[in-house]
């Protein structure tokens, strides 16, 4: 979808009528498919539900908290109940005793509905390969983004829920895998992983931080350091 | 077992601990007494003098033990290195602490696979009641007298005991999970409360009883973590805590990852303790091996693990104003949270679960700097805790939210299994950093916050005030911060010191071995208990001489207090046990595991 703002001014000579007309239908129609305009308002209006599992669910709060403010992106409106949210993060190990339940909270969202797996356990199982604990959400749900972590921090996230929101925007789903009866099969189209996309980008990064000093750490420290320790540092 | 008293007792009776002269001089020679690592003397006792034995030594010996600290199960099927045990195919054991005395005690009875009953001991210690549900999930020993025998951590179908060592591990060697709409209305139909099961009436003289299901998923719950309710209107009449959706299995984890690869899964059981998790089991395997940690060492791990204390404080601090009603404190906690995860992601490289210690010391040393980085934060903190005690812990309605709210006294707290600041809010004056100092911290300067009544307001309370305490334990680590090494030197510390790696060929063999496989830990049993986030959290290990733990017993403080939630909860209204809930401050997977 285009949009386009046009500045009015005063001293500008008088177009002819049907250039006017055409001017201001410009300034106040905009011209798109409804399919579009939904995607877009879906995609700057996910409602997360209150759901987490364990550790990573503390980092998704965390990304809901001051400092990372999840806001910014139209998604911090956190839902209580299923049947008001259309977004599911699952943060966290995904057991067997709580799968059934997972099923249920799942079936209760309404449509159209999308599913974020965050962290090593409910992507795959994790460091936890044993008994009590299924070997990834995508077992039995579809799953639209899987964020990489253990936990992720809240920036990865965030990154994950970007991703959903271009999804969403273009509204091509679902994204990579589904499950169709007992067979789970590839989307064809499927988005390429993040990991090939950016793989170059992250190559140029050679100097990376010395674990020797504090004074390379992680982009955040220098967000957080107050002015004192940074003139300390020096 | 027959056996047990052909035994009797095995060391003189000079060498033998107080507790247990005094047992044997009553009980004679049916018990026997074993030795270990950790000095807690063992006392093996026959199964049909089980509970007279207990109910001697919790009412009626001088210096009692009121508290029932662990109890739980070993399978010895496989087990090689017994010299001097009784004959047992299976083994259970009670862990009991006396206050007075300040001493422990561990109670063992042999089991023979054929007849695995063990009289109950629910009529001794109310919280003996979810240990002995574990143990018959986990190992299918039966309690006789047991109230309400089931499952508690598997679910209700669940086929075979997993820490048996004919459970297979891995869901990788069992059946593919696959989600039918049968089995999922199977599943959701074995959830479904009923009262009769839990001898609850569904009617009495004047009303009809509501039953409320909260949980497994709700937000005031902290994870997931179910409760039935019986309700008379909005007053809870009774409930039933129901757990095990968070059971990670990490006690039968550690039956084959190596002693030095076992560290992460550590982390993982109270999330919010981040290293704080690594340092009973750590210390428990060097007590194993004998290795002394250099004080450097010792001393970065008291940071740590008092960093992750405040972290933790923080969290409960922010939810349990938010879970009675305040919106905003949260977000000014999670702000100093996110401080302070700086200066450990500047530490260790991680946020929550860093793994930082190793066997023998800790990963690497302190970086350039890391002094600067702490004191600010332990200079910039003290004000924000001055204003949150006028924005919450001052609040009006927050102090009527929780004053007199969910309180209990310390004897039934001890009846309980409470540890920790639940059991300091009840006035009782007894940390183990203090009582019982473990890894240096008897060189630290600290007080002991107590509270007086027990209740909600007094348990959160007594957490804000340790964090200042912790506050001051860092200021000292960081005035008094020893040079030296931070990791032993012995050839069990993992992983082991590269730098003569180079030079002679034994020293590489070495560290190639200990790398690859681990370290060798020898044959013994030894348990460390100490003060975590949430209150007493030990690791009891059994080596038999191999790369990874035989059995490996994980004691969390959040399992015996979730169990007390009926107690406490009865007569108050439903919102009131939201604050008791948040007040209790435990994370599912310290209770699960």
């Amino acid at each position: 979808m285009r949009w386009r703002l046009i500045k009015t001014e005063p001293g500008a000579p008088m177009t002819e009528p049907d250039e006017a007309y055409a001017q201001d239908l410009t300034k106040s129609v905009v011209l798109t498919k409804l399919e579009d305009l939904v995607a877009w308002g879906r995609s700057n209006s996910l409602w997360p539900f209150n759901f987490g599992l364990s550790c990573c669910y503390v980092e998704m709060a965390t990304a809901l908290t001051s400092r990372h403010d999840i806001a910014r992106f139209g998604a911090e409106v956190i839902r209580a109940t299923p049947r008001q949210a259309d977004l599911i993060v699952i943060s966290g190990t995904v057991f067997r005793k709580m799968a059934p339940v997972l099923q249920h909270l799942y079936d209760q969202l309404l449509e159209p509905k999308w599913v974020i797996s965050m962290g090593s356990c409910a992507n795959s199982g994790g460091m936890f390969d044993v008994y009590s604990v299924v070997q990834g959400v995508d077992k039995f749900l579809p799953v639209d983004v899987y964020v990489p972590g253990c936990p992720p921090r809240p920036e990865a996230f965030m990154q994950g829920l970007t991703l959903l929101q271009d999804a969403v925007a273009s509204d091509r789903r679902p994204l990579s895998w589904v499950v169709e009866g007992d067979a789970v099969a590839r989307v064809p189209a499927a988005k390429p992983s993040q990991r090939d996309l950016r793989t170059p980008e992250r190559m140029k990064a050679t100097h990376l931080a010395e674990p020797t000093s504090v004074g390379s750490a992680p982009l955040s420290t220098d967000l957080l350091r107050s002015k004192s320790t940074e003139d300390r540092v020096k | 077992m027959s056996d047990v008293a052909e035994h009797s007792v095995s060391a003189s009776s000079s060498e033998q601990p107080g507790v247990v002269r005094e047992l044997v001089a009553r009980f004679g020679a049916d018990c026997f007494y074993q030795e270990t690592v950790d000095a807690i003397p063992n006392l093996w006792v026959p199964k049909n003098r089980l509970v007279e034995v207990m109910r001697h030594l919790k009412e009626e010996i001088e210096g009692p033990f009121p508290l029932l600290f662990d109890a739980s199960a070993i399978d010895e099927r496989l087990r090689e290195h017994r010299d001097g045990q009784p004959d047992s195919d299976f083994t259970a054991f009670y862990h009991l602490i006396s206050l007075d005395r300040n001493e422990d005690v561990r109670i063992k009875v042999a089991l023979d696979d054929d007849d695995l009953s063990l009289p109950s001991l629910t009529g001794v210690w109310s919280a003996a009641n979810w240990y002995e549900r574990e143990a018959f999930d986990m190992f299918g020993i039966n309690f006789q007298g047991h109230p309400n025998l089931r499952r508690i951590l598997t679910p209700p179908q669940w086929e075979g005991h997993p820490l048996r060592k004919e459970h297979p591990a891995r869901a990788t060697e069992m059946d593919p999970f696959s989600m039918s709409d049968e089995f999922l209305d199977a599943q959701q139909e074995e959830l479904r409360f009923v009262p009769a099961e839990w001898g609850m009436s569904e009617e009495a003289k004047h009303t009809d009883f509501m039953f409320l299901n909260l949980g497994p998923n709700h937000p005031s719950v902290h994870g997931v973590f179910r409760i039935a309710l019986q309700l008379d209107g909005e007053v809870i009449v009774d409930a039933v805590p129901d757990i095990g959706y968070h059971h990670r299995a990490s006690e039968k984890m550690a039956e084959r990852q190596s002693w030095h690869t076992y560290i992460p899964y550590t982390d993982r059981i109270d999330y919010l303790g981040g290293v704080m998790n690594n340092l009973p089991y750590v210390m428990a395997v060097e007590k194993l091996a004998g290795i002394e940690v250099p004080p450097r060492a010792q001393v970065i791990r008291i940071m740590l693990a008092e960093l992750f204390r405040i972290s933790s404080h923080l969290v409960f601090f922010g939810t349990y104003a938010q879970d009675v009603g305040q919106m905003s404190p949260v977000f000014y906690m999670f702000i100093d949270r996110e401080r302070l995860l700086t200066i450990i992601e500047a530490i260790t490289g991680g946020r929550m679960h860093p793994s930082w210690f190793r066997i023998g010391g800790v990963c690497q040393d302190l970086p350039e700097g890391w002094d600067i980085m702490v004191r600010d934060f332990i200079d910039y903190l003290p004000a924000r805790l001055d204003h949150y005690d006028k924005m919450s812990l001052q609040n009006g309605i927050l102090k009527r939210r929780s004053i007199d709210i969910g309180a209990y006294s310390t004897a039934e707290a001890l009846d309980w299994g409470v540890t920790g600041p639940g059991l300091r809010a009840t006035g009782c004056d007894w940390d183990l950093r203090k009582k019982r100092p473990y890894g240096g911290y008897d060189q630290f300067e600290f007080d002991v916050p107590l509270g007086s009544k027990g209740d909600c307001y007094d348990r959160c309370v007594v957490r804000v005030e340790e964090i200042r305490q912790s506050l001051r334990i860092i200021r000292q680590c960081l005035d008094n911060m020893p040079s030296g090494p931070y990791k032993a030197n012995h050839p069990q510390a993992t992983p082991p010191p590269k730098e003569r790696t180079m030079l002679d060929i034994e020293t590489l063999i070495q560290h190639f071995l200990n790398v690859s496989w681990g370290p060798v830990i020898p044959p013994g049993e030894c348990s460390v208990n100490i003060e975590a986030t949430k209150g007493w959290n030990s690791y009891y290990l059994v080596s038999d001489g191999a790369g990874m733990p035989y059995r490996n017993r994980i004691r969390t403080p959040s399992f015996p207090h979730l169990q007390m939630i009926p107690l406490i909860s009865r007569g108050f209204m439903i919102a009131d046990l939201i604050a008791i809930i948040a007040s209790i401050d435990f994370v599912m997977a310290d209770v699960d595991r």
